[in-house]
């Protein structure tokens, strides 16, 4: 088989995405160690990160709390293959259930031993305590949290 | 071709636009969400009453693969029936009107968003990235390595225009400065002051020969319409106006040439094809207004023919001053039919208008172009 | 006026490696849509618009779809649709053919999806850009991470083992290797997949699908045009699409796939399915991952929650079974984008039709059901019923 003729196309685009009043403020509190969440005013579910409307009311959302920095990990995932420009695997990332919140705060979890892939699920079984480690220089974006690792 | 009966007509009974602006500090979801809930507010709708939300948004100025995964629970999608199309939002319009006349919703929503996640201090920057998404959205062996843009092709057809046409520059010039001056005093101004021909001759050259002031302003947001059944419709309070029919077209590719010796051959189709749906069988005249999407001056006359409507006294072609003022990328074909049914509420309740919109990603090739016949009720 | 609509043209190339494709994106295009067309028993002149799909960002070309169908060889001036959905815009575009013939404006529409991922370098790092950015994507979360999720969340409610999941893989690779459009044709053994290279847990490599090239075609027509063929046509009975939340985090239960559950009542509701695994006598699930198709089977209401895997064990779903799925392999074993996503609804029209490849037909089939998914966290989900329409008696 001749190799295929091809020719290479690359883009490069450079993006500023907007951030948005609702995750702005929600980028700030992570600055100050805040984990701010905000609420539905017909449903009352709060969401973690805030969202401007609530998809299901179909309405503006209102009241901002606090969050405690400390949940349940509901579901993770460890990573043995990772992509281009992301972390260096292996690594793990979790969907974590902050006390209040009604939606699941993404966020990388550390404290397992990689050494045996058939291991890891037992490692950190539904419903570990996970708290989040504070980021030594926060800038206002999600990684200020610098990751969640095992409470207690 | 065998004869198809009409498709059923379609009622206009919400429409919001957001403020358009050069830049919003604005998540792209919460601006599809304002439209659509201030569309919705209108007719006393909920979101549980949309069957079908079209959305229409396109991934690359979106910033994100898929961005419709970002926006869809904005426009009403969340748990039910939704799409997004990359096109201008006159096509979601008709997809949504199409869903309608099926009998396979009672209300359908359709909204149009645009907020390039990119940063510029002023229009030339805007465009400057805008451009640079056209150049990827041409054919990628033979157009883009050699710089095809949408305002590149845009300057080549209006040469052409000036070479074999016998319009002039300053032809265009004064076009351009009616519209702008015409825009500045309605509702959405994309430029706020009156201008002259003579300013517009002035203005920074932009893509030989079309000038900064002959292109429209960049300008940013979303904007939403919700149809209804007849029988819907007839219980809502809202809108009074119908969508008796509408046409889609797709403009031919870069080596046909079309784009520039017949670049009104594309709006013309979508003007056969709506006309027919709606039994408008002339134009001329049974229209009281038309809403124009001219990117350039040099497409005014051309698109203005194509729809049959040359007739028409120039307040009545885009009284809104069209896109000579400011383009709101794909949010387009939303925001002139607001126009339009606006128009009619003021001055021709039992009017009828007829609302164009064109894509403007790569020119006038691989132009979308679509035409929605309106009439107030 | 409204009027039904069905599938009487259906066109899909055969696959393979992009590494071993001598086909280029607009070949295998064409030869898709002139099969349709041919299948359709009409020429191009007959149609009277195009849907295509494309997902920027994959593709060397923004709306790549746009270009491609300009170079088929179907006329310069055929009215376009561009839809971009993700994984669903495949299904989708039969969902807005549909619509546009349903409403009376159109009898004859094509739907095409290519070959999405031909071409892309490095396809994972694209698809990561639909993860969501901001505040998933730099805590390393792309594409397959964001399917393990589900996987690991099913496992921890049903104590799935990894050698069930690979049962799954097993099953799906032997009906590829029967089908001669698939790209996977071998066949694998349950330790084979369990001790494949890992990726995110608790997937291993072959619990993922191919980057496969083909493309998909089909022709969306009026009753009317359909029942005037020789040959019966699928008529499209029902058909719905439903979205979740954008974030990860706002999905709910990740061990059940509640969305796709609500959408299936809805399209039941709207074809009057009411005894699923007895009414459908084939099926064909987008399921690009393992553990997918057992929660689609139970969402889909064929069984119980975490009844899945042993619906899949017990040859139900198999050729000769009561309720044969995937019995094209599915997308574990053939994924060339949105030709992927637009193959359940292709194999499934042409099951009804009688017209499937003969080794992988289901003798008798009238009735049957067609998915696709996709987006961040498959938040997006569409579905279809299709069914026999002969064609009129001739006098
Ligand atoms: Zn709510």
């Amino acid at each position: 088989m001749t190799s295929p003729l091809t020719q290479t196309v690359h883009w490069d685009l450079t993006y500023d995405v907007h951030l948005g009043s609702t995750w702005g403020r929600f980028m700030q509190g992570l600055r100050e160690q805040k984990i701010l969440a905000n609420s539905c005013p017909e449903c009352s579910r709060t969401f973690v990160p805030p969202q401007a409307y609530c998809e299901a009311c179909f309405v503006r959302t209102q009241e901002w709390t606090e969050l405690p920095a400390e949940g349940d990990l509901e579901v993770f995932t460890v990573v043995w293959q990772g992509f281009t420009g992301g972390p260096t695997p292996p690594y793990a990332v979790g969907g974590i259930r902050l006390a209040g919140a009604d939606t699941l705060l993404m966020h990388v979890v550390t404290g397992l031993d990689f050494t045996d892939p058939a291991t890891v699920r037992e490692q950190l079984p539904h419903g570990s305590r996970v708290r989040a480690v504070w980021a030594a220089e926060r800038t206002g974006q999600i990684l200020d949290i610098s990751h969640f690792e095992p409470a207690g | 071709m065998p004869t198809r009966a009409r498709p059923g007509p379609v009622h206009v009974v919400g429409l919001s636009c957001t403020p358009l602006l050069p830049e919003q500090d604005a998540v792209l979801d919460e601006l599809v969400f304002d439209a659509v809930s201030a569309a919705l507010s209108e007719c006393a709708l909920r979101k549980a009453d949309v069957g079908l939300s079209v959305l229409a948004s396109m991934d690359v100025p979106d910033g994100r693969s898929i961005s419709s995964g970002l926006t869809t629970a904005a426009a009403a999608g969340y748990l039910s029936d939704s799409y997004r199309l990359e096109a201008d939002s006159g096509s979601a319009v008709a997809a949504a009107a199409q869903a309608v006349a099926a009998g396979d919703v009672e209300v359908a929503v359709a909204v149009g968003v645009h907020n390039p996640e990119h940063h510029a201090t002023d229009d030339a920057g805007r465009r400057a990235f805008l451009e640079q998404l056209s150049n990827l959205a041409f054919e990628p062996a033979f157009d883009r390595p050699v710089g095809m843009t949408a305002q590149a092709v845009y300057g080549m057809q209006a040469a052409h225009a000036i070479r074999a046409s016998g319009v002039t520059l300053q032809d265009l010039a004064e076009l351009s400065a009616a519209a702008i001056t015409r825009g500045a005093a309605g509702r959405r101004p994309g430029r706020r002051s009156p201008v002259t021909a003579a300013e517009v001759l002035a203005s920074a050259p932009v893509a030989w020969p079309l000038l900064d002031l002959m292109f429209p302003a960049p300008l940013t947001g979303a904007a939403a319409v919700v149809l209804a059944s007849p029988a819907r419709a007839a219980r809502l309070l809202g809108r009074s106006a119908v969508v008796t029919g509408t046409g889609q077209a797709t403009g031919d590719h870069t080596w046909t040439g079309d784009w520039l010796t017949r670049p009104e051959a594309t709006t013309a189709r979508a003007a056969a094809d709506a006309y027919r749906n709606a039994a408008l069988t002339d134009p001329a005249s049974s229209v009281d207004v038309v809403e124009l999407s001219a990117p350039t001056p040099a497409l005014h006359g051309p698109y203005l023919r194509a729809l049959g409507l040359s007739g028409l006294p120039p307040a009545r072609v885009s009284p809104s001053g069209g896109l000579a003022g400011g383009h709101a990328g794909l949010a387009n074909g939303i925001v002139r039919l607001l126009e339009a049914v606006e128009w009619l509420e003021t001055h021709e309740p039992r009017g009828r208008a007829v609302v164009h919109s064109v894509d403007t990603v790569t020119g006038t090739v691989s132009e979308e172009a679509t035409v929605a016949v309106v009439e107030g009720v | 006026m409204a009027q039904r609509a069905a599938v009487v043209g259906v066109g899909i190339t055969d696959a393979t490696s992009p590494r071993k494709q001598t086909r280029s994106h607009v070949e295998l295009c064409q030869d898709a849509v002139w099969a349709a067309v041919e299948h359709a028993g009409i020429s191009p002149a007959d149609l009277d618009a195009v849907v295509v799909g494309n997902i920027d960002g994959f593709e060397g070309t923004v709306l790549g779809g746009k270009h491609v169908t300009r170079l088929l060889g179907l006329g310069p001036h055929l009215p376009m649709v561009v839809l971009n959905t993700g994984g669903t815009t495949g299904g989708n575009l039969m969902q807005v053919a549909a619509r546009m013939v349903r409403a009376g404006t159109h009898d004859r529409v094509l739907c095409l999806g290519g070959p999405t991922f031909f071409g892309v370098r490095d396809l994972q790092s694209a698809i990561n850009t639909n993860s969501p950015m901001i505040v998933e994507q730099p805590l390393g979360m792309g594409g397959f991470h964001m399917g393990a999720f589900a996987a690991s969340a099913y496992q921890a409610r049903h104590g799935t083992t990894v050698q069930d999941l690979a049962s799954v893989v097993v099953a799906d690779h032997r009906k590829a290797s029967a089908n001669p459009h698939a790209h996977l044709r071998y066949t694998l053994t349950e330790t084979e997949v369990v001790e494949g290279t890992p990726l995110s847990s608790p997937l291993t490599q072959p619990m993922v699908c191919p980057v496969s090239t083909s493309a998909a075609a089909m022709v969306v027509a009026s009753e009317g045009v359909a029942r005037s063929r020789t040959s019966p046509a699928a008529l499209i009975r029902a058909m719905g699409t439903s979205s979740d939340p954008y974030l990860g985090g706002g999905k709910g239960d990740f061990a059940v796939m509640e969305n796709l559950a609500a959408l299936a009542r809805r399209v039941y509701a709207l074809a009057d399915v009411r005894d699923p695994r007895s009414e459908f006598d084939v099926v064909e699930v987008f399921a690009p991952y393992v553990h997918m198709q057992p929660m689609q089977l139970e969402a889909l209401g064929f069984c119980g929650p975490g009844e899945g895997i042993d619906l899949i064990r017990s040859g139900a779903t198999d050729a000769g079974g009561d309720l044969p799925t995937n019995l094209s392999g599915g997308p574990k074993c053939t994924n060339a984008g949105v030709a992927g996503e637009l193959a359940p609804y292709a194999y499934t029209a042409l099951q009804v039709m009688g017209d499937a490849p003969e080794s992988i037909q289901v003798p008798g089939a009238r009735t049957g059901l067609a998915h696709g998914t996709g987006g961040s966290f498959f938040q997006f989900e569409n579905l279809a019923v299709f069914s026999r329409l002969d064609p009129q008696e001739q006098s």
